[in-house]
């Protein structure tokens, strides 16, 4: 039954995520009185695109044909290994951990970032070098997060965090917990590339991501596009399942728990959609050089969950 | 009723995040403010120490300390601060802002760990650890900028630790407590007419200012 | 009976609210009036025996410091009056001068006399908000940077006293010095209250590292707060020091103590050979004498005299010598060393007291910091062995030469330029002199009333 699960647990990140980025798009357009694109827009750009021829640079090498390739495939394994829609670890599930979670996202952004400068496109190069500086910062911020989610239930399944955060109000309303939660969505808005960090628009002044997907065409954007879009949608998954609001995520294996589940998880993630597309449409855009404070204040945050966890927990002090 | 313990570590840490935030703001207005908002806070925790362990003393201390320094203060800077609008802006910190909200943190890092290494006479637990370290950011926010106001604040902020820190410590003579107050009071209004001065003059600028160094 | 330990305190506040009265010169006749008084009440003070009660905490270093700080007080006010209509530019008028005078008076009278340590933290503390705007009476730029720089690192320096003061409470329970004197404290968290409160108060006495506010402040000031400020400023925030170092008598405490008075002495030496400007040069002058005589405090014993004959001699010559710098600033209208030349030949009176004055301070035999150098030199070869002593002997040696190289210079030279005859004011100097070359005799005196303190 549990591989049924993983199976079903694959095909809803497939299937849904390109629908967030579609809500998310328009509930924008709504809030400046727009009508805004279909929400099935991203299904339509991803069919078009996989019709497409793809062409590639002469100076690139066979590399940067296979990267996109290589990319889907990591998204498609940690959308196995996390908790989307159950609490209890599925097949795959004890491969990694969170933090070897966290550092098969980091793989994955590294070979993108690789790929582009195989591309030798200056507006590659520049994406890749911002994406890397802030990367520098919130990736090291992202393992000290898991870390000290660590603390909380001894171990690093993030199967045993959520159950504990669940099960124990303690834990739930604690100064660590708290702390962490806010660190992450600092991060959240960082790898997501969602405003003050970053705007998707085309313009050079603030792109990051888009830049590193310029070269590409046809069936490899369309990977790496939905790609990015399984990436967001696992992110705020981790966000909301395991820090925010870890309840109804059913603990125990049945089919009939999981599938009432599946659609609780979308509302859950309908409602972080909707802070998101409120949050883009409230804050400008800050430049390059003040995301590094921004990065700075998130790893204050982790910090201090950290401090939390050495005053209050006796014992574990110097 | 949650212990009191766990309140006075929210408390001490919200003013260290706070502080850690003063260093991130670009505008002095809104490090008043975020000043007054932890002061507030302070005071709201007195008042709550002083009702679950039904010390009147207490309960008097939250609400001078919410009128003083929750109030009173931020107005004097702030009128302060209007007479000079474009100096309303803080000019980049000496080290830049990032490295300094990281400073910061090692500060209270240090302040942590300079405690627990002298606290084995002592009688609570860790939470004493959290003063401290606020104290340190305080004189770190004062090391880090050259603006007066931001000074200034960092010397209230390291006053405030020393509340918190007092407030471990309920048997403390209201008299002292009274008379940090005052001298409080004084020195910001001695300051508010240093710093009037130190930033309206304009016309003395063949003076250099080689004679303060060395 | 007790309230006449309070009489120096009472006297001067009510001096000084008396001072806001708008007539004309009244504020300067009912200020030296106020101050004669003191200097009456701190000696009838000393008569009487010591008191431990109701709020007082008044031995024989008590006793001593009132008297100190009443007589530069006395010194001050006439000096002032004269020396006022020399200053141009002025922040406020002159009432105002002289109840910001009497107010600072009132706050150190207060500090050396109660019993509750966090009284005397509200004391200092009192100091630095009465004595800060003094420091810019000479309205100019240099002057308020100065002044800032004084509140701030002063103030910030006050608030680690007033954690040791919470430690120390934490610690013993109690705030009174009474109590904490006569219980042995040997607990660990009082000891780091002792060694915060040495860090804070010492940024109020001008102890390395916390002495940078100090050549700034002493610099800029008008000539008669500059001699307030090194000759009794930094003794009262000694006395707070030695207070904490009695209560803690342990030898980390001690320790630390003369470390940082030995660097004072050698960062302040060693400043003392760039200087430029005389009125700094003095400034470190009065940082390396506090260096010595906190490294006395910390020794105790006989070294404890010796730094109480060197506070009280420096008080007296170092004022001294800050009113003949009024008056050379007033006469040659510049602060640079190298333009004032030839104050022998212009002003006689001015420059040969400005000569005796630099010995004095710089150590040089018959003054009593000679004689008190030699004791805590001696004292400090029995406890740590000569090589710490050949090392602060020879800092001292260094001071010595860079000052009076260059205050014979300034004296003896041939003179150039214009300048007024300032004799007349070099009254009080030379009295100021005369009291610093006899504290050597009152030494049996000091060792009578001291000899409580000096249990060690």
């Amino acid at each position: 039954m549990l591989l049924i699960l993983s199976i079903a647990q694959l095909l809803y990140v497939i299937l849904l995520a390109p629908l967030v980025a579609g809500v998310i798009a328009k509930m924008e357009e709504i809030f400046e009185s727009k009508m805004g694109p279909s929400i099935l827009q991203p299904y339509f750009d991803l069919v078009k695109l996989f019709r497409k021829e793809s062409l590639v640079p002469t100076v690139a090498s066979p590399f940067f044909r296979i990267a996109p390739y290589i990319t889907f495939a990591f998204y498609l394994f940690l959308s196995l290994v996390l908790p989307i829609i159950t609490a209890f670890p599925l097949t795959f599930g004890p491969i990694v951990d969170f933090i070897g979670g966290g550092l098969v996202f980091g793989a994955a952004a590294t070979i993108k970032k690789l790929a582009a400068l195989d591309s030798r496109n200056n507006y590659s190069h520049l994406g890749t070098s911002r994406a890397a500086s802030v990367g520098a910062l919130s990736e090291p911020i992202m393992l000290l997060i898991f870390i000290i989610l660590g603390v909380i239930s001894q171990t690093n399944n993030p199967y045993v965090i959520n159950n504990i955060l669940q099960t124990s109000t303690a834990w739930y309303s604690s100064l660590i917990h708290w702390f962490v939660t806010i660190a992450f969505l600092m991060v959240l808005i960082v790898e997501t590339g969602k405003l003050p960090i970053e705007s998707h628009s085309i313009g050079e002044l603030g792109m990051i991501d888009q830049s590193m997907e310029m070269e590409y065409s046809g069936r490899e954007l369309a990977l790496y596009k939905w790609g990015t879009y399984i990436k967001h949608f696992l992110l705020m998954n981790v966000f909301m399942n395991v820090l925010a609001v870890p309840f109804f995520v059913p603990m125990t294996p049945s089919i009939q728990g999981v599938i009432i589940y599946a659609f609780v998880n979308f509302i859950k993630i309908l409602a972080l959609a909707f802070f998101f597309a409120l949050l883009n449409e409230t804050v400008s855009k800050y430049r390059l050089f003040k995301i590094f404070d921004y990065v700075a204040i998130t790893f204050v945050f982790a910090f201090l969950a950290a401090l939390v966890f050495f005053t209050t927990i006796p014992g574990k002090g110097f | 009723m949650a212990n009191l313990n766990e309140i006075f570590i929210l408390v001490g840490f919200i003013q260290i995040a706070l502080v850690a935030f003063m260093q991130w703001q670009v505008y002095i207005s809104s490090v008043i403010k975020t000043f007054s908002f932890s002061s507030l806070f302070l005071a709201i925790f007195l008042l709550v120490a002083g009702y679950v362990n039904r010390e009147p003393y207490l309960i008097v201390l939250g609400f001078l300390t919410a009128s003083v320094r929750a109030w009173f203060i931020p107005v004097l800077l702030s009128r302060m601060l209007r007479r000079d609008r474009w100096r309303a802006r803080e000019l980049e910190p000496t080290v830049g802002i990032a490295s300094s909200i990281i400073s910061s943190l090692l500060f209270a890092v240090l302040g942590y760990v300079i405690y627990t290494w002298t606290m084995y006479d002592y009688v609570q637990s860790t939470s004493g650890a959290v003063p401290v370290a606020l104290f340190l950011q305080g004189a770190f926010l004062i090391m880090s900028r050259g603006n007066s106001i931001t000074q200034l604040i960092g010397y209230l902020v390291m006053e405030n630790a020393l509340y918190l820190f007092g407030s471990l410590f309920p048997e403390l003579p209201f008299v002292v407590e009274a008379g940090v107050v005052l001298d409080v009071i004084g020195t910001i209004m001695i300051s508010g007419v240093i710093v009037r001065l130190r930033e309206d003059k304009i016309e003395n600028t063949e003076e250099d200012f080689t004679e303060l160094r060395g | 009976m007790n309230w006449i330990y309070y009489m120096p305190a009472g006297l001067s506040a009510i001096g000084g609210l008396l001072c806001l009265i708008p007539k004309t010169s009244f504020e300067k006749d009912i200020s030296i009036v106020v101050s004669f008084m003191t200097l009456g009440a701190s000696i009838i003070v000393a008569f009487m025996p010591d008191v431990y009660s109701s709020g007082l905490y008044v031995d024989g270093f008590s006793k001593i410091m009132q008297i100190m700080i009443s007589a530069v007080y006395v010194l001050t006010v006439i000096f002032s009056i004269s020396y006022l209509d020399h200053i141009q530019n002025k922040l406020f008028q002159t009432n105002l001068y002289f109840l910001l005078l009497n107010l600072f008076v009132v706050s150190m009278f207060f500090t050396v006399v109660v019993d509750n340590i966090g009284l005397l933290w509200v004391g200092v503390e009192a100091t630095t908000v009465t004595s800060a705007l003094l420091i810019t009476t000479d309205n100019n730029e240099l002057a308020v940077e100065a002044t800032w720089r004084y509140i701030v690192i002063v103030s910030a320096g006050l608030t680690i006293s007033l954690l040791a003061t919470i430690f120390i409470y934490g610690g013993a329970h109690t705030l009174s010095l009474k109590t904490l004197l006569h219980t042995h404290q040997t607990t660990k968290i009082v000891s780091v209250g002792a060694l915060l409160g040495i860090i804070g108060y010492g940024t109020k006495g001008g102890i390395f590292p916390m002495h940078t506010w100090l050549p700034d402040a002493h610099g800029r000031a008008p000539a008669p707060i500059s001699a307030m400020f090194s000759a009794v400023l930094l003794a009262v925030a000694l006395y707070a020091v030695a207070r904490l170092i009695e209560i803690v008598p342990i030898e980390g405490v001690r320790n630390f103590a003369v470390v940082l008075g030995s660097l004072s002495v050698i960062v302040a030496s060693m400043m003392t050979f760039s200087q430029k400007y005389y009125k700094r040069m003095f400034a470190y002058s009065s940082i390396e004498n506090m260096g010595v005589a906190l490294i006395g405090i910390a020794l105790g014993g006989n070294a404890f005299i010796g730094s109480m004959v060197i506070i009280l001699t420096h008080s007296f010559a170092k004022s001294a010598a800050f009113f003949l710098t009024g008056n050379i600033l007033a006469g040659y209208r510049t602060s640079v060393i190298k333009e004032v030349k030839g104050i022998s030949r212009i002003m006689p009176l001015t420059g040969y007291s400005l000569f005796f004055s630099a010995l004095a301070v710089t150590g040089a035999p018959p003054f009593g910091t000679f004689f008190g150098e030699i004791l805590i030199m001696t004292k400090l070869i029995n406890v740590y062995g000569p090589g710490i002593a050949i090392l602060i002997a020879s800092f001292l040696v260094v001071a010595f030469i860079g000052i009076n190289y260059r205050v014979v210079y300034m004296a003896f030279s041939q003179p150039s330029g214009e300048s007024k005859n300032l004799d007349d004011n070099a009254a009080i100097p030379i009295v100021g002199l005369v009291i610093a070359f006899s504290i050597i005799f009152t030494t049996p005196l000091i060792y009578y009333l001291l000899r409580g303190v000096v249990a060690r």
